[in-house]
């Protein structure tokens, strides 16, 4: 038996949480039930993803391959192990138990019925499969059903409220993302053309001949998957879509959105990137330039509209925004430490942000108000809320201590090694502008004089949920051993296939 | 190591007591404060101990994956000395001054924690070490900055933040660059970027340069300062004029002798020019100071002015300029505390902020205004005070590095100095006698430490000697020869 789930291992962390996705629905209104059964899915996944992970880890060198339906590549679909996988799995797992954690009391008020609760948590579990699915596919095809499953079950968590706002946002999501997974289509298909293959191994192999005889099909291809993983990752100015979405969209569907979703497809553009086009090729197509350029323009542009919003979800969506655009810094340095650091600030970043958009919900919940200017007097009245958001916002903008700064270290590092004063100087300017669009926030919830207005303190949950991802972040910044270890190890598997 | 966690924590544990102590008991914060503040004092004298007699003190950590480590040599044991030692008087001055104010346990428990970071900046022994400490002192005193809440403070505590931060953003990326050419962080084994080709690294010294210089009020950089003034008293004595922007100056004095040394400083052409930096701040700081009206704002250009006095000592490369530096540190810290307190107990006992309508208040005031004027002498540099000593030193460094115009410009700055305090001595002890209004418990709290610190003052310039071992020991590990 044990033997049997370890052999399938990779394949039950996807199946696992699409199976009780579709259980959910029929549940009708005993919401007591579905969130213990989506609770529980959140620990097997977080369990398989630490195996998986222990397993890695512990294997430097080997992956584990595990092909669909026995069916061999390059006919059959290939679901692979590695570092990077592991890493993102793990994440997707650690960010998704606080995050199932925190639902209850509030997401019911926000959304409505408790019959509409569960079938948000229906389809947040098919976004939790489509993601980790994401991780592990080798399969170009694979990756747009998975991203069309991943677009649905977004748009479905913004509309989720029932407000003409939410409407509104998920359907401007809904044209966008499409266009993004058509365009994405497309890409394949050009790959597909030049290559005859859709295992991504394959289609690398392939592709160096092919790139010596049409090297402007693959430009088309390569400009395809940009535009379209540029969209749905809201690379900036590809980002429209992103603020409206991520701060009307419930608390925890925020965290999950702007925590992993946007970092699924990031994921998928790096395997394509690297493992199809392959370093070579993407030297020749000036491809580092353009994403280290999109990479320090997002920041910078992302930031500076982070400032100016009063709303804090905006600012924070807008901060999601400029921290997309580190790790696509990082896919542009084009050298181990860079990578690595493009990677393991994916990481902080999820971490960080889930931590902040769930206790922005929580001090939401409680005022009933979205301006920053109303959060006055909270630090005193909701003190494991303000805490959390504290070392949430301390994290992103890089102190060290905090898992941020492991990042940004690396990055840093990297950019030195590739003589990019461009991607430092970039890198510099998010860090203070970052404190100069949190920093406000914690300072007029400690240091101004309240109302006497009482607010709702968070349940149990709530606060067990935040001080989880508290913590990770904490220990994601003290001891990032082994997790810096996975990212670097993805990064030199990533530079080094070629 | 014990006595090092001892003096690190103290503080920590202070604030921690504060900050679960009842809003009812509010009686209890002086002593649990005071105890506290002893127990860093004593600790960090028991650690200076050890650090004299030559043993190694180190604490090493790796978090982040990156090495972390606390380990006072005798330069950073003198910055922690004085800051320990201060912090003391300030923290009773404090009792006074702060008696029936709102938010008291803000203020205590920050207070605290400001002392065992600003300790931690000074015990660094390494790069990271500095910078995380340097960090983390903006974010522990921004609530001291703005203790008030009054309107005034939101913008001085924005500027605050935002120039503090901008210049760790900078100093960030300058340790990245020194590791990334050197592989070493560690303070210990000598210069970091010893035996460096000096090509490019002007870049890097003028980035740390920047960085640093913002807390050390380097010109232009010094706009957040005179803001800051929004602050209380004790805040803008002790942190204002001492520990927060000498933990600046203890970063440049890190950036030239730690970690460029002096040979490759002599080779960059930067390093030429940042004694013109220093000289022009001299200058003009004490310029703009002369024409403040308000006292604080006046006490606070004339800090600017001040530490580059320090600056300019240590950007000499000389034994003797160092020395001065190192003088300067212990006594004009002694000095500009004396001045501050002074002001606070004219602004608490008569009301008073504007120097303009501070005429005939010696009378009101008399011992306060003593020590004013003991304190402005020293400003200027005269026997028997303490500055004295720290001048000639410079003056001293200044022509050995082969500048007489920098003693000169140390002159000329003692005449404006002059200018700038004189006058309002004098002024204050005209008119009509009027009685004075210096009784009650809060006067002498707050007047206890001042005396103190201006007889302290007085007893160091007439007994040099007494910090001297101190500075040899400095002086030894960075030139291997005393003057």
């Amino acid at each position: 038996m044990i033997a049997a789930v370890t052999e399938h291992l990779p394949a039950l962390v996807v199946i696992t949480p699409l199976t009780f996705s579709f259980i959910l629905p029929p549940l009708g209104r005993r919401l007591g039930l579905a969130r213990g059964l989506v609770i529980f899915s959140a620990i097997l996944s977080l369990l398989g993803a630490a195996g998986l992970a222990f397993l890695v880890f512990t294997n430097p060198g080997a992956s584990i391959s595990y092909q669909m339906g026995g069916w061999a590549p390059p006919w059959g679909i290939e679901l692979e192990v590695d570092s990077l996988a592991a890493f993102f799995l793990l994440l997707v797992a650690l960010v998704n138990l606080p995050v199932v954690l925190a639902g209850r009391k509030n997401l019911t008020a926000e959304i409505g019925s408790e019959g509409r609760v569960i079938r948000f948590y229906a389809l947040y579990l098919l976004l939790i499969g489509a993601l980790s699915g994401m991780a592990l596919t080798k399969d170009l095809f694979n990756v747009f059903v998975l991203v069309e499953v991943a677009t649905i079950s977004c748009c479905a968590l913004v509309s989720a409220r029932e407000h003409p706002q939410a409407a509104r946002a998920s359907f401007s999501y809904l044209i966008l993302a499409t266009l993004g997974s058509s365009f994405v289509l497309a890409g394949i298909g050009f790959i597909y053309i030049s290559t005859g293959h859709l295992n991504m191994a394959f289609a690398g192999d392939a592709l160096v001949l092919a790139g010596q005889s049409s090297p402007r099909v693959l430009w088309l291809a390569f400009s395809f998957m940009l535009v379209g993983f540029g969209v749905k990752a809201a690379l900036f100015p590809l980002h429209i879509w992103l603020p409206d979405a991520h701060s009307t969209a419930p608390a925890p569907a925020s965290a999950v959105l702007s925590g992993l979703a946007v970092k699924g497809y990031i994921i998928c553009l790096m395997k394509i990137l690297f493992t199809v086009f392959g370093p070579a090729l993407m030297a020749r197509f000036t491809v580092p330039r353009i994403l280290l350029a999109a990479g320090v323009v997002a920041i910078l542009a992302g930031s500076v509209s982070a400032l100016l919003q009063d709303e804090l979800k905006r600012r924070l969506a807008y901060s999601t925004v400029a921290q997309i655009g580190y790790i696509f810094l990082g896919l542009g340095l084009m050298n181990e430490q860079g990578l690595a650091g493009g990677i393991f600030y994916l990481a902080g970043h999820a971490l960080s942000k889930a931590l902040l958009f769930l206790a922005a919900g929580a001090m939401l919940a409680a005022t009933g108000k979205q301006k920053i200017s109303d959060l006055a007097g909270l630090g005193k009245k909701m003190p494991v809320t303000m805490a959390a958001f504290t070392i949430g916002s301390l994290s992103l903008i890089g102190i060290p201590l905090f898992a941020g700064f492991v990042g940004k270290w690396q990055l840093l590092l990297g950019s030195l090694e590739s003589g990019s004063i461009l991607a430092s100087a970039g890198i510099i300017l998010g860090s203070v502008l970052c404190a100069a669009y949190l920093l406000p926030v914690v300072r007029i919830a400690y240091f101004e004089n309240a109302g006497p207005a009482q607010v709702q303190n968070p349940g149990l949950a709530e606060k067990l949920s935040l001080v989880l991802l508290a913590v990770s972040t904490l220990v994601l910044g003290i001891f990032p051993g082994p997790f810096l270890e996975l990212a670097l190890r993805a990064a030199r598997d990533l530079l080094g296939c070629c | 190591m014990v006595n090092l966690v001892l003096t690190l924590l103290s503080g920590v544990a202070g604030a921690l007591v504060i900050f679960l102590l009842p809003r009812t008991k509010k009686r209890l914060y002086p002593p649990v404060v005071l105890i506290f503040t002893l127990a860093s004092l004593v600790f960090c004298w028991l650690l200076a101990r050890q650090v004299w007699q030559g043993q190694t003190v180190r604490l090493d950590a790796s978090l982040a994956g990156l090495p972390f480590s606390l380990a006072p040599d005798p330069l950073g044991m003198i910055f922690g000395l004085i800051v320990a030692s201060l912090w003391l008087f300030a923290t009773v001055y404090s009792f006074g001054y702060m008696d029936k104010k709102p938010r008291l346990g803000t203020y205590y428990a920050f207070f605290l924690l400001s002392l065992s970071v600003t300790l931690s900046v000074a015990f660094s022994g390494n790069l990271l070490a500095l910078y995380l400490f340097y960090e983390l002192l903006t974010l522990v005193t921004y609530p001291l900055v703005i203790q008030t809440r009054e309107e005034a403070t939101k913008p001085a505590g924005r500027k605050y933040i935002l120039y503090s931060l901008s210049g760790a953003a900078l100093i960030l990326l300058a340790i990245v660059l020194t590791y990334s050419r050197g592989g070493q962080m560690d303070f210990s084994t000598g210069p970091l970027l010893a035996g460096a080709a000096p090509a490019g690294l002007g870049w890097v010294l003028g980035l740390f340069i920047l960085g640093f210089g913002v807390k050390a009020a380097l010109m232009p950089l010094h706009r957040w300062l005179p803001e800051a003034m929004v602050a209380p008293t004790p805040v803008s004595a002790l942190l204002h004029a001492v520990a927060v922007v000498y933990s600046g100056v203890f970063g440049i004095l890190r950036t030239v002798y730690s970690i460029f040394g002096i040979e490759l400083m002599q080779e960059l052409r930067l390093a030429r020019l940042l004694p013109w930096l220093a000289v022009f701040t001299i200058i003009t700081g004490v310029i703009i100071a002369t024409r403040q009206d308000v006292l604080k704002k006046r006490l606070a250009y004339h800090t600017i002015s001040q530490l580059s006095y320090i600056l300019l000592g240590a950007f000499t490369l000389q034994p003797w300029g160092l020395a001065g530096s190192l003088l300067h540190m212990i006594s004009y810290s002694t000095l500009k505390i004396t001045l501050f307190f002074c002001a606070g107990i004219i602004s608490e006992q008569t009301g008073e902020t504007d120097i303009s309508r501070m005429e005939g208040i010696g009378w009101q005031l008399p011992r306060t205004m003593l020590a004013f004027g003991v304190a402005s002498l020293g400003m200027i540099g005269m026997l028997p005070l303490n500055t004295f000593w720290s001048k000639y030193y410079l003056m001293q460094g200044g022509i050995k590095s082969g500048g007489w115009i920098f003693a000169l410009a140390l002159i000329i700055s003692g005449i404006i100095n002059a200018v700038c305090f004189i006058p309002t001595v004098v002024a204050a002890f005209k008119g009509n006698k009027t009685p004075s209004v210096e009784k009650g418990r809060k006067v002498y709290l707050m007047l206890g430490p001042t005396l103190l610190l201006a007889t302290a003052a007085v007893l160091l310039g007439l007994f040099p000697g007494l910090v001297w071992p101190g500075i040899e020991k400095v002086l030894l590990q960075i030139f291997a020869k005393v003057v």
